[in-house]
């Protein structure tokens, strides 16, 4: 699903070079939980920016499902985004303009769904998360756990291949916390593959594997199900 | 996408209601600034008689003493003598041909309720009315033999025959005029060119249309004063007759050709019979005879003055003025939006479809600034108004000028949203999003 080989990411301003990723590989296979943990700083950001192609890398290889991203210009990359990735935020990330229907109808705009296709699809999502009844309902009128899981629906709505996530119950109480992970975990048995940074170690090890990264690099790997990571080195 | 695009610029009016709302005020004001004093540039300089200006011709001819102090040529005497204006009709030069001058009287009208009152009029030969397309509500032009003998005929204004006759159709009844009973063998429609081509001499270059028309020749028999200006070089004794010697000019005049192909053999004509008239001893100063297509003549006769043109250029800064305040009110409006770039850049959005969406967004401002701008340009345009009939006579929007105004208004916010819409595009979403 995701590989990288000997990535590197280095942030320069005129006085000073930060390399945030330094020989970096990982390989993901199609149906993975993974996590990703580290300290701040250690670089986690930077790759999941990376995976998500929200930022350019500096050097090394990058395959996303087949397709190898380096050099594809700013439209190929979006529409690369729109179709095989989803994103879920710490911070959420709805527009408050916009009503749940409309906050999750967003990603479908980009995608060129006909507008039948578009609300069986935002129906379907918000469904899946239980909000069904709230379509109409503002951001700002729903509880945190709730505005996570509206992200959800809308992450959900394209059928992504790769689901990424950045401490998405940092914001939450554990009540909501749990929620929203059991629905991650639902998600991925769907078969949809998940990779989700996160401070929290009791995350962690509900989920295949745990990339923990160091100053940059890759420094441990936990394996929980040999099976799935021995099929993505081989992806 | 452009319908979505168009949903969500609608829906951004109401998001900062306070920042929109100057931003359309802003717009507003510029555009209607300059669509006003555009609208009067506009009716100023439009052609009167777009499908045939370039067959109907203005002849100059300068008759002035050899020793005037003005070099031949230098400045031209817009308006012929009576010698000269017998001579053209004569001509048979063009398919028609008309003299014709300016005249104020009295008119008694036939019913005795009202009392008599002064008037202006013109009094041209018949081919007036159809060279310059003159409807007819009612009637006629007078006849030929009308204009050869100078019959006491009239033809008035739909105005003045609905003052003198309410509805009814006056053409055979009596009125008198220059103390003599005229028959009305026409009432016009309404007709109001702008600018008033066909007269620019008389120094109302916009405004109504006469309120009567008589036979030239019967304001010449009637010795009726002409109402306009007169140019004399040399003393002009013996009254009304002595004028008709002179070389004073006063009176205007037109040909129409069947193609503007023929100007060329007109202004043969034109040359030959200065020669001619050089021989008897007038137009001794050789000046250039000159030829005025209706476009040529609203130019040489300064229709639109450089104070027009001035005004038109001041309200288009005062417009860049105002397309300035609205590029930093719409970078404040677009700044705050940070966030949802950054959303909608991880969700798919290219930059285009970001760049695509907030220049819509612009334009929806500038749809709203140019209802806005019309409502004051209206507003602007009925006070000008107000100053004078001339410039009632201008100070008209016209269709053209109504979807000029929405292309002028759209045009300003998408120039002013170039910027901040380009800024937009430029949000790093990976940085938006974790800050959120």
């Amino acid at each position: 699903m995701l590989r990288m080989s000997n990535l590197s990411k280095v942030y320069r301003t005129h006085m000073i070079e930060t390399h945030a990723l330094r020989g970096f590989e990982i390989a993901v296979a199609a149906g993975e939980f993974v996590t990703v943990t580290g300290p701040s700083g250690s670089g986690k950001t930077s790759f999941l920016n990376i995976a998500g192609l929200l930022e350019e890398f500096s050097g090394g290889e990058y395959i996303l499902d087949g397709v190898n991203v380096k050099g594809l210009d700013d439209a190929a990359r979006s529409r690369l985004r729109n179709e095989k990735l989803g994103f879920i935020f710490q911070g959420f990330n709805l527009i408050p303009d916009l009503n749940l229907f409309d906050n999750v109808d967003v990603p479908l705009r980009y995608r060129g769904f006909n507008a039948r296709e578009r609300r069986e699809r935002i129906e379907d999502a918000l469904a899946k998360v239980g909000l069904a009844s709230r379509m109409k309902h503002y951001p700002a009128e729903l509880s945190g756990g709730q505005q996570q899981r509206v992200a959800i629906a809308r992450a959900l709505a394209g059928s992504p291949r790769l689901l990424l996530a950045d401490e998405p119950t940092g914001n939450l109480d554990t009540q909501m916390a749990r929620g929203v992970m059991e629905l991650l975990e639902e998600i991925n048995a769907a078969g949809t593959t998940i990779l989700m940074v996160t401070h929290d170690p009791e995350l962690a090890v509900r989920t295949h594997r745990n990339v923990h990264i160091i100053d940059g690099q890759v420094s441990d790997l936990v394996r929980r199900a040999p099976s799935l990571v021995d099929s993505a080195v081989t992806a | 996408m452009f319908s979505y695009y168009l949903t969500l610029g609608v829906r951004s009016l109401r998001r900062n209601p306070v920042l929109t709302a100057l931003m359309v005020l802003t717009l507003a004001i510029g555009v209607a600034a300059s669509v006003s004093t555009l609208t009067i540039l506009h009716m100023m300089s439009g052609d009167p008689i777009a499908h045939k200006s370039t067959r109907l011709f203005a002849p100059v001819l300068d008759n002035r003493p050899v020793n005037d102090h003005d070099a031949p040529g230098e400045r031209m005497d817009n308006q012929l003598s009576y010698i000269d204006v017998g001579n053209l009709l004569k001509s048979g030069q063009g398919v028609r041909r008309t003299g014709m001058y300016g005249i104020a009287l009295v008119l008694e009208p036939p019913e005795k309720s009202i009392a008599p009152f002064w008037t202006e009029g013109m009094a041209p030969t018949r081919d007036f009315f159809a060279m310059f397309d003159v409807p007819f509500l009612h009637g006629q032009a007078w006849s030929e033999a009308d204009d050869t003998r100078g019959a006491d005929v009239v033809v008035l204004s739909r105005k003045m025959a609905a003052k003198l006759y309410g509805d009814a159709n006056p053409v055979g009844r009596q009125l008198r005029l220059l103390d003599a009973p005229f028959t009305v063998v026409g009432v016009i429609d309404t007709w109001t060119p702008q600018p008033r081509y066909y007269s620019l001499q008389s120094g109302n270059k916009f405004g109504v249309s006469e309120d009567l028309f008589i036979p030239f020749a019967t304001a010449i028999r009637h010795e009726t004063g002409h109402n306009g200006g007169m140019s004399c070089s040399t003393r002009t004794d013996g009254g009304f007759q002595g004028i008709l010697r002179s070389e004073c000019t006063w009176l205007q005049f037109w040909f129409e050709t069947g193609s503007s192909a023929d100007r060329a053999q007109l202004q043969t004509y034109l040359d030959n019979y200065a020669a001619d008239q050089r021989k008897l001893g007038r137009l001794q100063r050789k000046a250039p005879n000159a030829l005025f297509d209706v476009p040529e003549w609203l130019v040489h006769m300064k229709v639109v003055g450089k104070d027009n043109k001035l005004s038109a250029w001041l309200a288009f800064g005062f417009l860049a003025l105002c397309l300035v305040n609205t590029i930093g009110l719409l970078l404040a409006k677009f700044s705050v939006r940070a966030a949802e770039v950054g959303i909608r850049r991880a969700l798919g959005a290219s930059r285009n479809d970001i760049f695509r969406q907030f220049l819509t967004e612009s334009a929806v401002i500038g749809l709203a600034g140019g209802v806005l701008g019309l409502l004051l340009a209206f507003g602007a345009l009925a006070l000008l108004s107000m100053q004078s009939n001339a410039m009632a006579a201008v100070a008209r929007m016209d269709l053209p000028m109504l979807a000029f105004t929405f292309a002028l208004s759209v045009l300003a916010a998408l120039l002013a949203g170039l910027l901040p819409t380009w800024r937009a595009c430029q949000v790093t979403p990976a940085i938006q999003l974790k800050s959120q």
